[in-house]
């Protein structure tokens, strides 16, 4: 049966599409955006995120390392160079400083939970939306965790960044999906290349193949992160590219600085991507959203 | 006319601004002081000293009592309320009731007035009268001393007066339930009279001994309620005098009214819409002539009104405006009481109002939307007045009211951050059909004070009949029977100590052993009450607001009413699941410690780092209720369960059955203060949870949480009961209340019963604690019911301050500031 690493399982989130939803976080991504808002679901294989205000000191965590990668002063430290992640000392943690990210689930073991809130979906008009993570990177589990949840009659929304290879599958998975958020970063290649680690042109593709076939329930994702997206040119290019793409709904994600925050343990060397530590105001917000007027799709909230 | 014609649901023009008379009445009432009342103390001794035949039948003399008192009961017009008619003789009065607890004054005579918290005003002369006088006389008369000397001091009568068992809700009232009024809003007091007399007569006719009793009691009912009828006349008198000597044509008009309706009800037929309102008000001051003020609850004046109020509008004789303010006048009215709370009890009760209930909206006995013009109305008062009674709570039925209705609540909700409480009629009417109610009487229930259910006028159920801390029988269960607040002194049955248990089912078994052994004791001596009371505080003068003791000719003490249930609610019902889920995952799935290493750890609350490092371990990691872990949502269950089919296993004095409920007013912060650690991880002296909610912290997601409560919801609990939630203030309160709707909407439907908010923030009640100038007029919901948060004494104002507060933006509960 096909199983899928899920990071995290958001209850009760209400900006991942319409009315009240769970958000299922997939692990991995193909992408390294240099501001990624939920760094700890890169990677595709499980981590340690480990919370410092909860750690009580009490060593447990170093007995039961058998690579002894732990050391424990008034807190624990990880030596993510020994680490081999047999997470021994998650296993031990007292007060759960210490916690694995990233579960595997069967698909009923899943559908089960996800169900658990259908009364919130069904009085508030939400349902359960795929992020990441990268949703697409575990294309087998998103297709058939959405036919079942269509089969249920519940709502189902994507966020995806549009990395992916077009096939059957995903065919399939778009013609389920009832709305779809597809992320356009960088129009420039070179510069999308150097904030998120891949070129551009596949994700550009999928998006006008995507337009051309579910107009009506693609809504384009625009991150405004300062100096990265948020600049006057990009913001201009993305307009034309939706504009000679067809698009007819896009929406701005200001930034935040969730990934600064991150507790994730994480083998990447930090970025210093000089991203300001607070989150965009609405003011702000606004001077980049009056930019995109005056094109011929439509910037909602 | 139909249900719906107003133009405008939430009716914001009408505002404080707007209806000055209501905005003054408000501040005299927030401003008021207490001061106790000893008039009715006076008069019921008086009465029995001098005017007591020893022959009487208990009911008469109850009633003559009454009547004697309500016939010298002072006339009081304090303010420019449209209402005639006070509980007591003060504009905030605790009358004392010297049949119950009054005497704990005793000793606090000549402080009660001047003490720290929550003082009382008592003048010297009051109280040398009560020193002399009153107290003297209920020394071996009160219903403590009849029961010690009757039934010889029982261990259940000591077990209570440890306090921190269980508590006989008995041995300080009954009161707890929801008269009927539309019987004497329609014929008038003198039409309940009439048939009193002419069902005395029709038994007197048959000349059969066996009638006496009954024909004792329809003669009971008419004395009492000529008292009250004789108190209505004298408040008519003094209006005119009043109205006489006042040259102001604008007093003299007010006080000319006044005498008209007084003149007219509740003896006769009401006619108007103010008539009818100020019969009521009336009607239930002579209750407490009777009955202490405690729950003495309204019930559903939403229906009971609203053909009095349709009339008056369709006929051109009142407006909304009008309306809305007769309705502030009864509900300034209804608070113009409290109960008379001993120093020594401050812990566990302080604070608390008098608690009685209104219920608004949900379904008729037909199951149609009810919802009026009348429940926008009062929901209007209610979030104008915002002061702590009457506790208003709102019924809503998801498949049959609209969502308008619940979206409105919500915003009322929202606007005074407390009010009202939402009770969910699918599960509360499926409730008390699991009692043995027909579908059209569950279908009329009302709420009794805090949260405990009753259909109108049919249920007498005693609703605070027991107070059970489970947190005793759970140490009963770890110590063989003992309890470290009473030491070796041993308690319960001898049972296993921890070395002999070798699985969680046989700790469960002994954790019930013990259960069954303190409920046993505790319904033993609500028994003993209950013939106590059938003796000595009989009620023919409620008896008469209720339907059956009238057909019976029996009074409701004596299983007059047509249910007859007994209440017993809950303290430490989440500590106590937890702890459960500890011993069951911690040592016997996971083996990571013994039973004796939990229970000595425990024992020593958790001493040294070693017994930290366990504590933090069965605090993070152990299964919590609140959460979906099946072992939490199992132990939940069975516990609801057991408790249900114990509790059902007993057959009270009255005929019916023994009921539980969760709801714990602020004796989870008192009980919490005097209890040991708990394999919970909650460590000694620590506070308790409240009613149903899971413990603080314990429950970090908001859906999880709510679903796991609302899946206990249904049949074994009809008792009912409160859980507390807290959500943070936004500022988009449109947005809010839309969310906050259909929240309650889905927990609803997923089978919660009752769910009670506060939209506050840690830091607004940490400062509201360090500044409580700041915060005059800051209303809380406590468990059940409201309370200014000044008044609460400090363990509550902490166990208010560390609720779980939850985000409604993301359904995540907030961080606890550093």
């Amino acid at each position: 049966m096909t199983t899928a690493i899920i990071g995290s399982i958001g209850r009760y989130s209400i900006h991942d599409g319409p009315g009240i939803r769970t958000t299922l976080f997939f692990k991995g991504c193909p992408l390294s955006c240099l501001w990624c808002h939920n760094p700890e679901f890169q990677e595709h294989y499980p981590e340690i995120s480990f919370n410092k205000k909860s750690c009580i000191g009490c060593g447990d965590c170093a007995a039961a390392c058998p690579v002894d990668a732990i050391t424990v002063e008034s807190i624990a430290r990880i030596d993510l160079s020994l680490c081999t992640y047999c997470m021994a000392c998650i296993e031990v943690c007292p007060s759960k400083a210490l916690q694995k990210v990233g579960v595997e689930y069967h698909l009923d073991e899943l559908m089960e939970i996800l169900l658990r809130d259908q009364n919130y979906y069904l009085t508030s008009g939400g349902g359960v939306t795929l992020s990441g993570g990268e949703p697409t990177s575990q294309m087998d589990f998103s297709l058939e965790l959405t036919l079942s949840l269509h089969k249920k009659k519940i709502h189902t929304a994507i966020e995806t960044c549009g990395f992916f290879n077009w096939n059957d599958k995903a065919r399939q998975l778009f013609e389920t999906l009832d709305l779809i958020y597809f992320d356009v970063k960088r129009v420039d290649s070179k510069e999308h290349i150097r904030c998120t680690g891949q070129d551009n042109s596949l994700i550009i593709e999928n998006l006008q193949r995507l337009t051309g076939l579910y107009k009506e329930k693609l809504i384009v994702s625009i991150p405004i992160i300062p100096t990265y997206t948020a600049t006057t040119t990009n913001l201009r290019q993305i307009a034309e590219l939706l504009e000679e793409t067809g698009v007819t709904r896009a929406r701005l994600l200001p930034y935040h600085p969730f990934g600064l925050h991150s507790q994730m343990i994480t083998r990447k060397p930090a970025s210093q991507p000089q991203l300001p530590d607070k989150p965009m105001n609405h003011k702000e917000l606004r001077q980049w959203q009056n930019l995109l007027e005056g094109y011929s799709f439509e910037v909602i909230n | 006319m139909t249900l719906l014609n107003l133009p405008d649901y939430s009716l914001e023009n009408y505002t404080l601004a707007s209806l000055p008379r209501l905005a003054e009445l408000r501040t005299l009432s927030l401003n008021s002081k207490p001061a106790i009342c000893i008039e009715r103390a006076r008069y019921i001794t008086r009465f029995l000293r001098k005017h007591d035949k020893p022959d009487d039948a208990p009911e008469v003399r109850q009633a003559r009592a009454v009547h004697y008192f309500l016939r010298h009961k002072s006339v009081q017009f304090f303010d420019k309320n449209l209402l005639a008619g006070s509980t007591t003789s003060k504009p905030l009065g605790a009358p004392l009731f010297p049949e119950f607890f009054a005497l704990y004054l005793w000793p606090e005579l000549d402080s009660v007035s001047t003490r720290e918290k929550n003082p009382m005003t008592l003048t010297t002369a009051e109280a040398d009268e009560l020193n002399f006088e009153i107290f003297p006389f209920w020394m071996d008369r009160n219903v403590i001393e009849l029961a010690r000397t009757r039934f010889g001091n029982p261990r259940c009568l000591q077990l209570f007066e440890n306090l921190s068992f269980f508590l006989a809700g008995k041995a300080g009232c009954i009161s707890h339930a929801v008269p009927l009024y539309k019987p004497m809003l329609e014929q008038g007091l003198e039409g309940l009279i009439q048939i009193a007399q002419t069902r005395k007569n029709q038994l007197a006719a048959d000349n059969n001994p066996e009638t006496k009793q009954q024909q004792d009691f329809y003669a009971a009912i008419q004395i009492a309620l000529e008292g009250i009828i004789i108190y209505a006349e004298h408040l008519a008198e003094e209006a005119e005098n009043l109205a006489e000597i006042s040259d102001q044509p604008e007093i003299k008009n007010h006080f000319e009214m006044i005498a008209k309706v007084c003149r007219h009800v509740p003896a006769k037929p009401a006619r108007s819409f103010r008539e009818a309102v100020n019969a009521i008000w009336i009607c239930q001051v002579g209750i407490h002539a009777e009955n202490i003020n405690m729950a003495m609850s309204p019930g559903r004046l939403d229906q009971i009104l609203w053909p009095y109020y349709q009339q008056d509008i369709a006929k051109g004789e009142l407006t909304v405006a009008e309306a809305i303010e007769i309705l502030g006048c009864l509900w300034l009215k209804l608070s113009d009481n409290v109960t008379m709370v001993p120093e020594a009890s401050e812990e566990m009760f302080g604070g608390a109002g008098t608690v009685p209930a209104v219920t608004l909206g949900g379904v008729d006995k037909e199951g149609r939307d009810c919802v009026n013009d009348l429940t926008y109305i009062m929901l209007r008062v209610t979030e104008l007045l915002k002061t702590r009674d009457p506790n208003v709570n709102a019924r809503y039925h998801y498949e049959v009211n609209s969502h308008q209705y619940c979206r409105r609540v919500s915003d009322v909700i929202i606007n005074t951050r407390a009010v009202p409480a939402f009770f969910n009629d699918v599960k509360n009417i499926e409730a008390l059909m699991g009692q043995g109610e027909t579908l059209e009487h569950a279908r009329d229930y009302a709420i009794i004070g805090c949260v405990e259910l009753a259909s109108s006028g049919r249920d007498y159920p005693a609703s605070s009949s027991i107070m059970l801390n489970l947190v005793a029988c759970m140490e009963m269960a770890m110590y063989q029977g003992k309890r470290p607040i009473t030491e070796e002194e041993q308690i319960g049955p001898v049972t296993a100590s921890p070395s002999q248990i070798s699985s969680f089912e046989g700790f469960w078994e002994i954790f019930k052993n013990q259960t069954r052994w303190l409920i046993d004791q505790a319904v033993q001596l609500n028994e003993m009450f209950g013939t106590i009371h059938q003796q000595m505080m009989p009620s023919p003068l409620l008896s008469a607001f209720f339907e059956g003791p009238m057909e019976k000719g029996r009074d409701l003490i004596q299983g007059g009413a047509v249910y007859n249930s007994s209440g017993a609610t809950h303290i430490g019902f989440a500590n106590v699941v937890d702890s459960l889920n500890a011993i069951e995952e911690v040592v016997f799935n996971e083996k990571k410690y013994t039973l004796e290493e939990l229970f000595t750890a425990v024992r020593n609350n958790f001493s040294g780092s070693d017994g930290e490092k366990m504590r933090v371990y069965l605090q993070n990691r152990a299964p919590k209720y609140g959460t979906e872990h099946p072992i939490a949502r199992k132990n939940a269950r069975n516990l609801t369960r057991f408790l249900f089919q114990t509790y059902q296993s007993y057959t009270n004095y009255r005929g019916g059955k023994y009921r539980p409920a969760y709801w714990t007013m602020t004796n989870h912060a008192g009980l919490g203060a005097i209890s040991s650690a708990l394999p919970d991880g909650r460590r000694a002296n620590e506070l308790l949870a409240s009613g149903i909610t899971p413990v603080s912290g314990a429950a970090p997601e908001l859906t999880t949480c709510l679903n796991a409560v609302a899946e206990l919801g249904g049949t074994e609990i009809p008792g009912c009961w409160a859980l507390n939630m807290k959500y943070t203030p936004e500022e988009d309160t449109d947005a809010m209340g839309k969310r906050f709707a259909q929240t309650v909407e889905a927990y609803f439907r997923s089978g919660g019963q009752q769910v009670q908010f506060n939209l506050m923030t840690y830091e607004m009640l940490l400062d509201a604690k360090k500044h409580p100038e700041k915060y005059p007029e800051l209303m809380v919901r406590v468990s059940g019911y409201s309370a200014y948060f000044k008044h609460l004494n400090e363990h509550m104002k902490d166990e208010l301050i560390h609720r779980t507060q939850y985000n409604l933006t993301n359904g995540h509960a907030v961080d606890f500031p550093e």
